[in-house]
């Protein structure tokens, strides 16, 4: 089981997860480390599941 | 503006992809789409349904520091308010730029009012905003 990393204010733990990219019509990988790499900001979207309304 | 939305779901990329190509509302999707395959970042995150094994409507605002700035999680049957979302991002990087300012609850983008928290404000926030 994994335990809830952090509270609003918190540093995030490193994840990283496989991706499917629309824009690229291509499978691909995202990490956090890659994000704060790149300078950019990450708004992480979770929904229940695909072929449902978001 | 240098960010990446991110969708997140416990589907594989492979589903991921079907439902993209498949759904016109989807036709115009250009963010990656993350696999949370068995819902560890679900769980980092604290949105996991042990129950049904699925995400709940969860969304979390890191900054380019790995800082976790906002978090909100909504139950199945409620959808998000992307103007809320994008009002929320909007007001972080005002704030970043910003540090002594803060954003009220009825602040929509830069140039709306903002408060500065002083001894001053203390007991005159409603004198402030108007």
């Amino acid at each position: 089981m994994t335990e809830v990393c952090c509270n609003v204010g918190a540093i995030v733990p490193n994840f990283k997860m496989e991706t499917y990219e629309p824009s690229k019509g291509d499978f691909g990988e995202i990490s956090l480390e890659t994000q704060m790499a790149n300078k950019k900001w990450t708004l992480l979207f979770f929904y229940p599941a695909d072929f449902t309304f978001v | 503006m240098g960010a990446e939305v991110i969708t997140v779901s416990t589907d594989t990329k492979f589903v991921h992809l079907a439902w993209q190509r498949d759904e016109k509302d989807l036709a115009n999707v250009k963010f990656p789409m993350g696999s949370d395959g068995g819902g560890k970042l679900a769980r980092m995150f604290g949105v996991y349904d042990e129950a049904t094994s699925l995400a709940l409507r969860g969304t979390f605002i890191i900054n380019p520091e790995g800082k976790l700035l906002n978090a909100e999680v909504n139950y199945y049957n409620l959808g998000r308010n992307i103007d809320e979302l994008m009002r929320k991002f909007k007001a972080n990087l005002y704030l970043q730029k910003h540090e002594t300012k803060a954003c009220p609850s009825k602040w929509k983008e830069e140039g709306d009012k903002t408060l500065t928290p002083s001894v001053k404000l203390v007991g005159r926030v409603h004198e402030a905003l108007e």
